[in-house]
């Protein structure tokens, strides 16, 4: 919608833009800041912004003391793991909903829709209860299936969505050029679908890794993730602005990045198509 | 080329993910249920009796669920309100032609994908803290008092925290809506002599109805469980000041260890869960068909 606009109009549009980014964008800008000041430096007053020695002691500090990988391995673990585990899942229902819909497709997509509804609350005591009972609580394992059962929904609609571009007559055109169904599948239809699972791939892993209340909830020391490892700090022991802004810089800067790459991806996905 | 054959295929297909959702949904809601009805303590080992709805009329009778449920209705109104508003204005001034547009979006966008956890913890000790936080000097420089926000007004720090993470979401949305608009419409608008509001009002805001309307429901999905963002600041204080629903089944049945009456609480989430999703399903139940 780039209409012609007077220089005049741009610069002040430009610059009240710029500058509420700016105030949105800063509590980021200054926990990366603070990461790399002294623990003294963070709580100086007048706040220090350039003018101090960085020192990267705090991202060694957090490793040190509390074995920082290991938690971070742990959300890789459990966003990755339960993405991938849930599009293995979702890939053949999608596909099937998308290029052999029946009368009751609709239904069975709002249906699963319902599913993600739920609040997670509603089910807290169960989940809790039976994980306890079977020896899940606390494991990678047990958060994979939790996370992989909550986005399912998502990620087959997600797919679904994507699915439904693909044109049909070019099945049709391949087919009437001979082409078997393992070809067809193999040659024609995936890598159509490939883009559409990346982008899948990529929203849910944001999803997963930033995912807060069953990691609180069904964590403790040893599968805790980063979400989780990161709220030990709500009860620190002496100076900790700077170990908690390394901690958190640590956490979010991989899926800061993976989701600017997927900002319209982003729109699609939350919305349910709803939006594009 | 929808054969009986293919159909069977397609059913097959199928059939993994909605057996999953169909477990996942059914096992740990009857348990709910089936708990809410029962006098069940995780610390008072024994036989659990049934006691009927004696769990429902405890927590509905309890005041701190009237507290709970206003400070539910407060954070997600509060909420919905700040990132709607502010939201469909951010959108509008993104969408004109300005320098670094690509940037400025990027910067707007970014607290979406921060951790609860960390945005709660940044802003809390970073920020909110009456001694050594940001705004405690930025109130100090101007000569007034500092504030200790999260003892004070809890609720609305949380609104605050939250709405920093979701305004970017409701802009991002809204921005790819009015993208969508025909700018020639706009044009024609102009040329008729429409100006800047009732372009607005009449053009701008119907188009962005739908997208109004997903932005509300989804975000209220979310914020009826907002969670991590209470534990780790406040815990629901002072006293249950800043309890939403969510948070005090959480302390029902995982700090008291009441299953039965955690259950029962669960319960009354999900109905009102429920009466938001109805809403929800029609909008989006209404695309598929177009």
């Amino acid at each position: 919608m780039a209409r012609a606009v007077t220089p005049r109009r741009k610069a002040i549009n430009s610059a009240v833009a710029w500058t509420l980014a700016i105030l949105i964008f800063f509590p980021i800008f200054w926990t990366v800041l603070t990461s790399f000041k002294t623990e003294a430096q963070a709580i100086a007053d007048p706040p220090l912004f350039f003018n101090f020695d960085w020192t990267l002691e705090n991202y060694v500090t957090v490793q040190e003391r509390s074995n920082y990988f290991r938690h971070f391995w742990n959300s890789v673990v459990i966003s990755v793991g339960s993405t991938l585990l849930g599009v293995i899942i979702a890939v053949p229902a999608a596909w099937a909903m998308a290029f052999v819909p029946g009368k009751q497709t609709k239904n069975v997509l709002m249906w699963m829709l319902s599913t993600k509804m739920l609040p997670p609350v509603g089910v807290l005591v169960p989940i809790y209860l039976i994980f306890r009972n079977v020896g899940l609580l606390d494991t990678r394992t047990g958060l994979v299936i939790v996370l992989t059962l909550i986005n399912l929904p998502i990620i087959v609609w997600m797919l679904y969505t994507y699915f439904r571009e693909i044109p049909g007559e070019i099945l049709e055109a391949a087919r009437m050029d001979g082409a078997t169904l393992r070809s067809e599948i193999l040659y024609v239809l995936t890598p159509m679908a490939v883009p559409g699972i990346a982008s899948t791939v990529l929203l849910n892993i944001i999803l997963a890794w930033n995912e807060a209340f069953w990691t609180l909830n069904l964590t403790a020391a040893n599968a805790a993730p980063l979400t989780a490892f990161i709220a030990s700090y709500s009860s620190p022991e002496g100076l900790f602005y700077a170990k908690l802004s390394a901690a958190s810089t640590m956490a979010i800067a991989p899926i800061l990045i993976m989701g600017w790459f997927s900002q319209k991806q982003l729109v699609r996905g939350l919305t349910f198509g709803a939006v594009k | 080329m929808a054969t009986q054959h293919s159909r069977a295929a397609a059913r097959f297909m199928i059939a993994p993910s909605v057996l999953l959702l169909l477990g996942w949904m059914l096992i740990p809601l009857g348990m709910t249920i089936y708990f809410s009805l029962l006098r069940y303590n995780l610390l008072m080992p024994g036989n659990n009796p049934f006691v009927g709805f004696e769990n429902y009329s405890y927590f509905l009778s309890d005041p701190t669920f009237l507290t709970a449920m206003l400070n539910t209705l407060l954070l997600v109104g509060g909420v919905l309100l700040i990132t709607t508003v502010g939201g469909i204005l951010l959108a509008l001034l993104i969408d004109q032609p300005i320098w670094g547009q690509g940037i400025v979006r990027i910067l707007v966008i970014a607290p979406f994908f921060v951790m609860p956890t960390v945005s709660a913890l940044v802003w809390k000790n970073m920020f909110m803290n009456p001694v050594n936080g940001l705004f405690a000097w930025v109130a100090d420089l101007m000569g007034l008092q500092p504030y200790d926000f999260l003892a004070s007004a809890p609720l609305l720090s949380i609104i605050g925290m939250v709405s920093w993470t979701w305004l970017p979401f409701a802009t991002l949305i809204l921005l790819t809506a009015l993208q969508s608009l025909d700018s020639e419409q706009l044009e024609a608008a102009e040329m008729d002599g429409a100006g800047p509001v009732s372009r607005f009002f009449h053009i701008m805001l119907p188009h962005l109805a739908r997208a109004i309307t997903v932005v509300i429901l989804i975000q209220t999905i979310f914020h009826l469980s907002i969670f991590a963002e209470i534990l780790v600041t406040t815990n629901g204080g002072p006293g249950v000041a800043s309890t939403n629903l969510t948070y005090l089944v959480y302390a029902e049945s995982l700090l008291r260890f009441d299953v039965g009456t955690g259950s029962a609480g669960g319960v009354v989430a999900i109905i009102l869960a429920n009466i938001v999703a109805i809403f929800l399903m029609r909008m989006i139940g209404k695309n598929l068909d177009a």
